[in-house]
This record gives C-alpha cells, structure tokens and sequence, in this order.
C-alpha cells in the first residue's frame, strides 16, 4: 500500500471521528433539544384540542374531532409521551444525559 | 330587512307557530321563503300537516314556501359518520379503535348538539341562493342562543390552535437540519388546512349573524316568559345582535261586557294580569312589541295560520345581503 494512500486511510477515519465528536457533543443534543421543544409544543396542542382526554369539557372538541384522522401519528406520539412523563422536571431534564 | 330572520324563546311559548307564520306572509308577499326548524317534536310537520326532512321540500298549497326539519342528533351522528370515514381512509387498522374512543368521547361533550345544529344552520345560510328569506325556528334552549354569539369566540380559539400548530411544526422543520427529513412539514399540513377551512366558516358565520340576521323573542305574558325573555335580550346584547321586536303569544281574549258566568270572571282576571305584564314590556324592554297573537281555539294550523300571518306587524321586504 502507498503511503498517500494509508494517509488518505487514516484521513477519512479522523474525518469520521471528528464529526461523530461534533455531532454527539454539539449538533445532536442541539437537535434533541428543538425536536424535545417541538414535541412539547405539539403536546400543547394536542391538548388545546382534546382536553376531553382528561375530562375537561371544550366548546371546540367537536370540531377538533374532525382533525383525529389527520393525527394519527401525532395522537400516538402524544399518548406514549404522556404515559412516559413523570413530571415536567424530568422531561426538561432528559436533555442532560446525567 | 335582513334576509335571515331568527325566531327564538323559551319552550312552548309558540316559535314553531309564529315562525311559519312569518314565513307564510314572506311567500304571501312574493319572497322565496324557507322556513328551518329544529324542534326535534317536528311541530312544522303539525303545523303545516305534511311530514318534512332535512332537505327543504316545497309546502304543499303555498306558492314559494319550502320548509326543513333538522334532528339535531341525525346532524351529530352524521357528523360522526364522516369523520369515521375519514378514519378509516387515513388511520391504520390499529390506530383506529384508539382514535375512535377519543372520537366518540367528543361527540358526548356537552354541546355536541348545539354544535352539530350551528353547523348545519350556517349550511342552509350558506346555501340559500335561491331565496330571498329564512325563517329560523330555532330550539328551546338557552345553549343555541349562546352559540349564537359563538362564532367570534371559536375564531380566535381556532386561531390559538393554528399558532400552537405552526409553532411545534416550525420547531420540526428546524430540528431537521442538513439531510434529515422533518417529522412534520408545514407546506401542505392537512391538520392546518383543515383548521383554515373552519376558520373561514366562523368568520362567515359572525358577518353572517352580526349582518344580515334579525331576532325576534316570542314571549307569553307569563312571568317565567317576561324573565327568560329579559335574561335573553340581555345576553344578545352582549354579543353585539340586537333583539329587533318582542312577539307576545296566547293572549287571552276578552269576554263580552254583559257576561258575568264564572268562566267570564276568570278571563276578566287573567286579561288584567297579562295587561300588566304586556305594559312592563312595553315600558321596561327595550325591543317593541311587534305582534300580540291571541289564544287559538285548535291548533294553529291552515286558515288559523293566516289569521296568525296577519297578526303579525313584521315588515317582509328583503335588503340583500352583505356577507356572501
């Protein structure tokens, strides 16, 4: 093997490295963070339109009703969230990784 | 006036009758007239002695009148029905059972049925090209007439719920960054177009109400009906719709002078009790007296309904209307 080439070798292998080091201790939490505060907002709706859920009657809920077939994921989504969240501290503090 | 004309007031007092009334004097006075009730006991079938659904069907021997009967429960079931079939369209098999239980927990909320009736009267308001006037019956409950001044309030609701909407889905296009794909893209959400396509029948519905409908309370001079009545114009005016006149039904008629029996005596009584009360409305409340129907004998219902429309001083003539 040349030497040009284990350079190039041991290039893309630093190369890879280097962005799973970024990504895991910069992008992805970063990410993580958006996408947590997404679900979050996502949860605040879901429960602006189905307060039913949780036996609080709501002058919209029949309307809302007529989006249940456009949020079959978000519903599933939301309804594993809501099982899995202990308190509000812990959700904030998933993102820490402790 | 207003080419839509809402009928209100507390059970039994009579709306069924004076509304098709009013809309018998509409056809009368050359107007495509659609009279639209939604009392589930089917009174314009009664009145008018011909079965009715809801789609507007001519009322036979009166030139230019159709009438409608809505069910208020139909309406829920078939707004059900609908999205049900929307489900099973978008939603896999094993989602479905799920997502109905959240679905048939909606429609027993309180207020399904005053929702599925504001629905479908704003359809008919809608749809009502080919006339020139509609007549609403509208139920006896205190909720229709909440509704009635609802549209604003739903708006901005909707408008919270498209903001929340917006906000998470901008959240998860952000999330996505380089090649990933986001979990949720805004162009083309159906949850959001949905939302915007209700939001665009509330804003109909307010201009619809606030512009081209007038109400009318029909009353008996009793004072259980002077207080509903009271608390009524009250709450119109709250929401911005004005009250246009009072209609006082089963009035009690007058015996001749000369007789003394004891049926005389007790309808001398009753006369002077209800006297006064017509004079609190005409001095307390602030909508006119527009019509004094007496007692009737039989039941309201052909040649009565005419000496009924006669009675009735609520001018016909049609401005055209401003929302389209």
């Amino acid at each position: 093997m040349e030497l040009a080439d284990r350079i190039e070798r041991y290039r893309a292998i630093l190369d890879e490295w280097l962005r799973g080091f970024y990504h895991g201790l910069i992008s992805h939490p970063a990410y993580e963070k958006i996408e947590k505060e997404a679900e979050d907002a996502e949860d605040a709706f879901m429960l602006a339109c189905f307060p039913d859920a949780f036996g609080i009657p709501s002058p919209v809920s029949y309307y809302t009703a007529e989006l249940l077939p456009y949020l079959e994921d978000e519903f599933e989504a939301w309804e594993r969230r809501l099982w899995d969240r202990g308190t509000l501290l812990e959700r904030k503090g998933q993102q820490y990784h402790f | 006036m207003e080419p839509f004309v809402f009928f209100g007031g507390k059970g039994g007092v009579g709306k069924t009758t004076v509304s098709c009334a009013y809309g018998l004097r509409c056809a009368r006075d050359g107007l495509r007239t659609l009279v639209v009730s939604t009392d589930p006991a089917h009174s314009v079938t009664d009145v008018f002695d011909q079965p009715f659904d809801d789609t507007p069907q001519p009322v036979e021997g009166i030139e230019g009148l159709d009438a409608m009967q809505l069910d208020p429960e139909d309406e829920v079931i078939r707004h059900l029905d609908e999205i049900r079939q929307d489900l099973s369209e978008q939603v896999s098999a094993a989602m479905v059972n799920e997502i109905n239980r959240q679905l048939e927990m909606a429609h027993g909320t309180p207020g399904a049925y005053e929702s599925a009736l504001f629905d479908r009267f704003v359809d008919v308001m809608r749809d009502s090209d080919e006339y020139d006037r509609v007549v609403f019956d509208t139920a006896p409950s205190g909720s229709t007439l909440r509704l009635l001044g609802l549209p604003e309030l739903l708006e901005q609701w909707i408008d919270r719920l498209m903001y929340k909407r917006r906000t998470s889905i901008d959240l998860f296009e952000k999330a996505a960054i380089g090649k990933n794909e986001p979990r949720r893209v805004m162009e083309g959400d159906p949850v959001l177009a949905r939302l915007e396509g209700r939001k665009a029948f509330f804003e109909y519905a307010g201009t619809a109400l606030r512009e081209d409908a007038a109400f009318f309370l029909v009353l008996n001079p009793d004072e259980l009906s002077l207080n509903e009545t009271e608390r009524s114009i009250e709450e119109f005016q709250e929401k911005d719709l004005a009250v246009r006149g009072l209609i006082a039904n089963k009035l009690t008629p007058e015996p001749d002078p000369d007789e003394n029996g004891r049926g005389a005596r007790y309808l001398r009584e009753r006369v002077k009790t209800e006297s006064a009360h017509l004079e609190t409305i005409r001095e307390t409340f602030e909508p006119p007296l527009v019509a004094e129907i007496g007692w009737r004998v039989a039941e309201v219902k052909g040649d009565l309904l005419s000496d009924v429309a006669e009675e009735l001083e609520i001018e016909t003539s049609v401005e055209a209307p401003t929302s389209v």
